[in-house]
């Protein structure tokens, strides 16, 4: 029950007490507090596992904590409900953006608003006409359409950035008075979050209060506002954000020093290893040229239409290419099937591991172990166990995965850890060419450091590297080369030493050619 | 390479969807449509009888309880469960309305009688829906499980003599006429009763486009876990999902006794698959979330039709089995082929 307490700060809409929560043995936060004032931003910060997600959700209602206080409005809570959350204002765009797929745009936006009015009360009418109202206007302020075509979509329809941003609609389609964003950027274009981030000006100029949960430090820096950083369920710093480097706040994140210059110390070895010529597949790729060298970690980018996906795809056979040829050690060869991408070498470590990659509920082991189970096993189909074990001993330790439990069900790792079962998975068809589609996409700061190793140790073996990926830092850190795609086709390449990310933006957002010096022509022709 | 050659390639026009299997992917009810007109042309340029008001009069007969079972298992299916037990509820009430009206009370009207059996098919949904919301057990074994405790108590403790004479209140009303007419010298009756599926129809399709709660489990449908963060409570919706299903099940259960003036308790269970291939036929996916009253309604149609004309055309009545099975392959194929081509 709610009691006043005289001692909240008159101003303060949301305050946290420390804080407990465990799950079973795992003592998720402990003792974590902050304040949350009306028309601030707020960025917590933090790794993978450090509580970020936990402590969203005690906001939010998902979940009540073992101890401590909730003071919401100047009234203290040991917890809170879902609807009582919802009802005082506080909204949640979720990092898996829980919307239903099976319902229209409209209801995903608007329906909620009713239930809160309803106080969770199912016995009621349901207000058409004030669900598209409702639904029209909050669209309209993320730069969605409001026809009616649009709001009776089903949102299974929607392509994923339109997705993120019916779930960042409904959360400002009630009156809330604090937006809690759960790494609300991941699909988005550059020109959606600039979108979204003027949304969030106007939200803060309105008294709302608004919480990004991010790994990308480039946007809390455009947001601005206050620093929360966690560590191992504790809050470890709070602050202007000002106040802080993004080296220091990596540090602060990880507890030790996170070096924020350039990976790639090794150079490209003589001879091709891998090129295509005049590769398409249509629509979305046109006329592509490009090579690699042994050693060579090659970056390609791009808008996340620009077909830089559809590339990665028909390099690794997932989406055969239309047309053009492709030589592998010089011989001419054909890529119709991941399988016989597989064959010549070229594994390909997918953008959505969830999705495309994983075996959640299966264990270390045997996702490991998934491309080479046949020739694992003898005449009869039976698996080689021992040798198995041994093999994903191997690269699991390649990889330096934190855990040595090869058993654990790979959903029960952290982001980081999953994309090294991953990338540990390809490296035992032994590729020569790894195309690597976003392979630090919801990582954390420290595995990106660790994954960043492996990628340069890969390439000092000699093998060939493909990073597709629009985080612009991570192409400048790691590789030789970078490739701009623009429209389907590469409009640019620079050399990663001597350009920057305005430049890579700029050839990413013209819609001409940029005449640049660096332009290969035989790729821009 | 200029900046011409670039809004042209821009301008390539990505392939179209086709709108008609767009159509189809969005309302599978269509297909349903399709089917059941295909076949009643069939049937009547074959036998022409068919058309004749006598056939047509049967089939309206024949969907009532079918009808209402399929929209109580409709709702289940939407908010992404499924039921079984529905068969046994029905049994339930309407042998023991039929028990307990004969005994005691024979002259109870059909008013109080409906009502009762209703709300006694809702108290044992009410059950249903308690145990998978506490056991969190999927709801296809927990109403297996109260499929065989609802009937085996039935049998057991409450009777297994199959009364012949109902109570005449009922007896009558299974007999009262909404229409009456005189064909070919034989006397054509559609019972005062049918009029109970379109209006159940009529309720639940306001039910579900209408109130929160019918939007609420659409929403538990499409993502149970997501459904709760947003703040809709699972438990209400789970007990008043399948309380719903429990009262039709008890109002058809009392209509099914009424309408063949006999009550049988080994009756009714054995048919849940059924109900659910008409359900699933009218387009309404097992995996919960989509679906439509009129889709269901079709699906019930389209079943009574296939186990009622076969005959006419000579296909001996065996043949049932096979014709629905082949439907039911060729409708959900169907639907797959028309969301891969999207």
């Amino acid at each position: 029950m709610p009691r006043p307490d005289a001692a909240a700060k008159a101003d303060a809409f949301l305050e946290l007490r420390g804080i407990h929560k465990r799950f079973g043995g795992v003592h998720a936060l402990r003792g974590v507090g902050f304040t949350i004032e009306p028309g601030e931003a707020y960025h917590l910060l933090g790794e993978n596992g450090c509580g970020k997600s936990t402590v969203i959700k005690i906001m939010s209602g998902a979940h009540a904590p073992d101890e401590g206080e909730i003071v919401l409005e100047g009234k203290v809570y040991y917890s809170l409900t879902a609807i009582q959350s919802l009802s005082a204002g506080i909204e949640t765009v979720y990092q898996d953006l829980s919307l239903l797929p099976n319902l229209t745009v409209a209801e995903n936006v608007a329906l909620n608003e009713q239930l809160v009015a309803s106080g969770g009360r199912l016995a009621r009418l349901f207000d058409r006409a004030r669900l598209r109202e409702t639904a029209a206007s909050a669209l309209a302020t993320v730069g969605l359409p409001t026809d009616r075509a649009f709001l009776g979509t089903v949102v299974s329809d929607l392509p994923l950035a339109q997705r993120q941003l019916v779930a960042i609609a409904r959360a400002i389609a009630t009156r809330a008075k604090m937006v809690i964003m759960d790494e609300p950027t991941t699909s988005l274009t550059r020109r959606e979050v600039d979108n979204l981030i003027a949304v969030v000006e106007r939200l803060r100029s309105e008294g709302v209060a608004v919480l990004f949960v991010t790994h990308k430090l480039d946007e809390c820096y455009r947001i601005g506002g206050h620093a929360i950083v966690f560590r191992d369920g504790q809050c470890v710093e709070q602050g202007p954000l000002a106040n802080y480097t993004k080296q220091r706040l990596a540090e602060l994140m990880t507890g030790r020093r996170i070096d924020a210059e350039r990976y790639r110390t090794g150079a490209p070895m003589a001879g091709e290893l891998f090129a295509a010529s005049g590769l398409s597949l249509l629509p979305n790729v046109r006329d592509v040229s490009f090579s690699v060298r042994k050693g060579e970690i090659l970056g390609i980018t791009g808008l996340a239409d620009s077909g830089r996906n559809e590339l990665a795809m028909a390099i690794a056979g997932v989406m055969p290419a239309t047309g053009g040829s492709l030589r592998i050690d010089g011989k001419a060869e054909k890529i119709r099937h991941p399988s016989e991408a597989i064959k010549l070498g070229i594994g390909y470590v997918p953008e959505d591991r969830l999705a495309e990659g994983l075996f959640l509920d299966k264990s270390i082991f045997e996702n490991e172990i998934a491309l080479v189970v046949r020739d694992l096993a003898n005449g009869f189909g039976v698996v080689d166990k021992a040798k198995g074990r041994a093999l994903a001993d191997k690269l699991s330790q390649d990889m330096r995965l934190n855990t040595r439990n090869l058993d654990l069900p790979v959903g029960a790792l952290s982001g980081g850890n999953q994309q090294r079962v991953l990338i540990g998975r390809w490296l035992s068809i032994l590729p020569k060419l790894l195309v690597l589609h976003g392979p630090t996409v919801g990582v954390d700061v420290g595995s990106k450091d660790t994954i960043y190793r492996v990628i340069q140790q890969l390439a000092e073996a000699g093998m060939g590297l493909v990073i597709v990926s629009d985080d612009l830092p991570e192409l400048l850190q790691n590789c030789d080369r970078i490739l701009v795609m623009n429209n389907g086709r590469v409009v640019a390449e620079y050399d990663a030493r001597e350009t920057d990310e305005d430049q890579l933006y700029k050839a990413m957002l013209v819609s001409k050619p940029v005449t640049q010096p660096a332009v290969n022509t035989e790729t821009a022709r | 390479m200029s900046a011409t050659h670039l809004t042209e390639s821009a301008a390539v026009p990505v392939p179209r969807p086709n709108r008609l299997l767009e159509l189809v992917r969005r309302r599978p009810e269509i297909i349903t449509l399709v089917l059941l007109v295909a076949i009643c042309v069939a049937v009547s340029i074959i036998n022409p009888a068919f058309l004749q008001p006598s056939s047509l009069v049967d089939i309206g007969r024949a969907s009532v309880v079918m009808g209402l079972f399929a929209l109580g298992v409709f709702i289940i299916l939407a908010a992404g469960g499924i039921d079984v037990s529905f068969t046994a509820i029905a049994a339930f009430t309407m042998y023991s309305m039929t028990l307990l009206v004969k005994n005691h009370w024979p002259d109870a009207p059909i008013s109080l009688v409906l009502v009762a059996a209703t709300a006694g098919g809702a108290l044992l949904g009410v059950v249903n829906g308690l145990l998978v919301h506490y056991l969190k057990v999927p709801s296809l074994i927990v109403t297996i499980g109260t499929q065989y405790l609802f009937r085996g108590i039935l049998l057991a403790f409450i009777g297994t003599v199959w009364i012949m004479s109902l109570p005449p209140t009922m007896g009558a009303f299974g007999r009262l006429p909404l229409v009456q007419f005189d064909s070919g010298g034989r006397t054509i009756t559609l019972p005062f009763y049918f009029l109970v599926l379109p209006a159940a129809a009529l309720i639940t399709w306001w039910m579900l486009n209408r109130t929160l709660m019918g939007r609420a489990i659409f929403a538990v449908g499409g993502n149970a876990n997501v459904a709760e963060r947003l703040g809709y409570s699972l438990r209400t919706i789970h007990v008043f999902m399948f309380a719903y299903a429990g009262a039709l099940a008890g109002l058809a259960g009392i209509i099914h006794t009424a309408a063949n003036r006999q009550s049988n308790p080994f009756d009714l269970v054995g048919t849940e698959i059924n109900v659910i291939a008409a359900v699933v036929l009218g387009g309404a996916r097992i995996t919960g979330g989509t679906g439509t009253v009129i889709g269901t309604l079709l699906g019930v149609l389209l079943v009574v039709v296939v186990n009622s004309v076969l005959v006419m055309v000579g296909i001996p009545s065996t043949w049932q089995r096979v014709v629905v099975g082949a439907f039911i392959l060729l409708a959900a194929a169907f639907f797959v082929f028309c969301q891969k081509k999207n």
